[in-house]
């Protein structure tokens, strides 16, 4: 027999497992006095208490009836998560453009409506504007492009738009 | 009364520079283009901005933020009435009666009452905050941190009964997000905690992470794993201007609104939410013919929009007189002064009376853009609702990255949020509210420091915290609310009322 599990005795479950973790990670921290109170009374209260209203929903789950967990959908969870930490991995040695287009690709795949050839599209211009934005505009500290290919040829065109908005900066001051 | 006048004065000359004048138009453009969206939150969307927010001056990046969520707020009414999805949680209202008149063809009187609403609420909750602020303030300069701490809880309280799911769930969603605040180095002791020895957790986890991962990342999870999605019948806007009847009859729900959501607005929780829900159901009791509610009545548009907007001036109080963050929104505001070393509490409007002011009149500045500007831009407006979900989930993902990775230059940093991601999606499938779960995150850190530094002040002696009067009062408001959560028959009644 399957065992269901409700949406309540789901987050019971949750809070007494995250309560009890950290009553155990936390089982060496000073306690201080009790009227100095030290490092581990607050972690060491609110696993407590959070123990306890886990236990409580557990309970009234049991007791009173749950509703159902639904529409469950782990595909668009795994490949979501994947191209964030695929951009994470990316970004700082590969640089802004092959970040995206990796990360965002993988997004792509994830969604079951993409066009590919719109896509294309759509993907070289959110490029461009994120280069435009963030880099030269904003002149945030990214790479552009890997570290290992450092070329001066984007510079051609950094340098008049960030003329361009210094310019700007300095007729609205 | 000179002091009003003097402020306002003064507020005027700091909002109605060129560079500022940009930023809030800016800030209330982008703003409504987000709100206009549906997936994407004022909080995503002040926490991708707030990065960028550190190259403008700090009145500039001050008035652009509360932009961003008064535009958000009356971009998600747009949305809500066209195409009858609530682009933001506090227009779920406005898409009962708002798209029933679009149906009827008459979406477009809607669309102006609502703009008219949200800016007469606009316009008299900022007054009342240039009257409320500097009283408040001063009464706050005498807060000792056993008051503080009083005040704290009794906003997480708060947090609970106006959290629309089981009050239990949101309880210990509070102690779970406590938790997470702790996360990192104890500032009184210098001690580490949780942090299993990764050293980009000595500092704790950043708000923004959380807030992108749970909200942002978590809502495109979700959004993409539902079949059916997006029904896109927008209706067409023939005619704007909504007739005298029209007027007349959304006269007092305005004005019945405005000042519901200037009373609920200085609540911590989701304020703008809880008062358009409030708003409607009063709409509907003064009502002679309640039972037209939902199939066209203007009331029901005119009344919870001024009271969300309302609600959405009046919450800045805590934040500009406190400097204590009462919903994530105002989290965006505290970090956007924290960028700029401003330390957020009783002490900024003598410090800064510049920003301080400056602000509150671009607020008001802003609602005045909104409404000579918004309603003309319609059209543009309909046709980002045509971009396809398909494109916008990509779109919004990789700003969520790109927002988080800007902060600190961390990788690292872009994979907490992916963390934050999966946690926010299992909250989302077991019905659990995020917005509690960031409310203990913000304030648990700030209760503790304040709890400690009352209890050395008074020797260790805990009865400070009863002996205190302000402080005793924000304890036995905490309790009395507590205990009314519990009791049976009022919680019936609290279900019904988040049913309708």
């Amino acid at each position: 027999m399957r065992i269901k599990i409700g949406q309540e005795m789901a987050t019971g479950l949750l809070f007494i497992l995250v309560g009890i973790g950290a009553l155990i990670i936390g089982k060496d921290y000073a306690m201080g006095q009790w009227n100095r109170p030290g490092t581990g009374v607050l972690p060491a209260i609110l696993s407590v208490c959070l123990i306890f209203t886990g236990g409580i929903l557990a309970f009234k789950s049991y007791a009173s009836g749950d509703s159902e967990i639904t529409g469950l959908n782990l595909k668009p969870l795994i490949i979501i998560t994947a191209s964030v930490v695929l951009f994470g991995l990316t970004i700082d040695h590969l640089g802004l453009v092959i970040a995206m287009i990796l990360s965002m690709s993988l997004c792509a795949y994830g969604i079951a409506e993409t066009k590919w050839g719109e896509f294309a599209v759509f993907l070289a211009i959110m490029i461009v504007g994120a280069w435009l934005m963030f880099i030269c505009m904003l002149g945030m500290p990214i790479n552009t492009c890997p570290a290992f290919a450092e070329c001066n040829v984007c510079w051609l065109v950094k340098r008049p738009i960030q003329a361009i908005y210094s310019m700007f900066n300095w007729l609205v001051r | 009364m000179a002091d009003f006048f003097t402020n306002l004065a003064l507020g005027f000359s700091v909002a109605f520079t060129v560079p500022n004048l940009f930023w809030c138009f800016m800030g209330t453009l982008i703003g409504t283009a987000i709100g206009v969206l549906p997936g994407v939150g004022p909080v995503a969307t002040m926490a991708l901005l707030l990065p960028v927010t550190y190259y403008l001056s700090p009145e500039g990046a001050l008035i652009m933020l509360a932009g961003i969520y008064y535009g958000a707020l009356y971009g998600g009414s747009t949305t809500a009435i066209l195409v009858n999805l609530p682009g933001e949680a506090a227009s779920v209202v406005t898409a009962l009666d708002g798209h029933a008149m679009a149906r009827e063809g008459r979406a477009g009187p809607a669309l102006a009452i609502s703009a008219i609403g949200s800016f007469i609420a606009g316009t008299f909750a900022t007054c009342l905050i240039v009257v409320a602020a500097p009283p408040l303030i001063k009464l706050a300069q005498q807060f000792a941190p056993a008051d503080f701490f009083s005040l704290m809880l009794l906003g997480l309280v708060l947090a609970i009964v106006m959290a629309s799911g089981s009050p239990l769930k949101a309880l210990g969603m509070i102690f779970l997000g406590m938790l997470l605040g702790l996360i990192g180095t104890d500032v009184n002791t210098g001690n580490t905690r949780f942090t299993f020895g990764i050293s980009d957790l000595f500092d704790g986890i950043g708000f923004v992470i959380v807030a992108m991962g749970v909200f942002g990342m978590a809502e495109i999870i979700s959004n993409l794993g539902n079949t059916d999605r997006r029904d896109l019948l927008t209706s067409k806007v023939d005619h704007l201007y909504p007739t005298k009847e029209d007027m007349r009859r959304s006269t007092m729900p305005i004005i019945r609104g405005t000042l519901l959501g200037s009373l609920l607005g200085v609540l911590p929780g989701a304020a703008a939410v809880l008062s358009s829900f409030a708003s409607y159901a009063m709409e509907k009791k003064f009502s002679k013919t309640p039972e037209r509610f939902g199939k066209g009545m203007i009331e029901g548009v005119a009344g919870p929009e001024s009271a969300n907007n309302a609600a959405a001036q009046t919450s800045f109080i805590p934040m500009l007189t406190l400097g204590i963050p009462a919903s994530p929104v105002m989290a965006m505001m505290i970090g956007g002064m924290m960028i700029h070393g401003i330390q957020p509490g009783p002490q900024v409007m003598d410090q800064k009376p510049g920003l301080f002011w400056g602000l509150i009149v671009s607020m008001w500045l802003g609602n005045l853009m909104l409404l000579v500007l918004n309603l003309p831009l319609i059209g543009i407006w309909v046709r980002m609702l045509m971009v396809p979900y398909r494109l916008l989930a990509v779109a919004i993902l990789f700003f969520c990255c790109i927002g988080v990775y800007s902060l600190n230059n961390l990788a690292t940093e872009v994979h907490m949020m992916a963390f934050f991601g999966v946690l926010g999606y299992i909250f989302v499938k077991l019905r659990c509210e995020a917005a509690p779960l960031l409310l203990g995150f913000l304030l648990g850190p700030l209760m503790e420091v304040y709890m400690r530094r009352a209890m050395l002040l008074s020797r260790g002696d805990p009865w400070v915290f009863v002996q205190r009067p302000l402080s005793l009062i924000f304890l036995i408001a905490s309790l009395i609310l507590l205990i009314v959560i519990i009791l049976p028959n009022v919680r019936k009644a609290r279900e019904v009322a988040f049913q309708e």
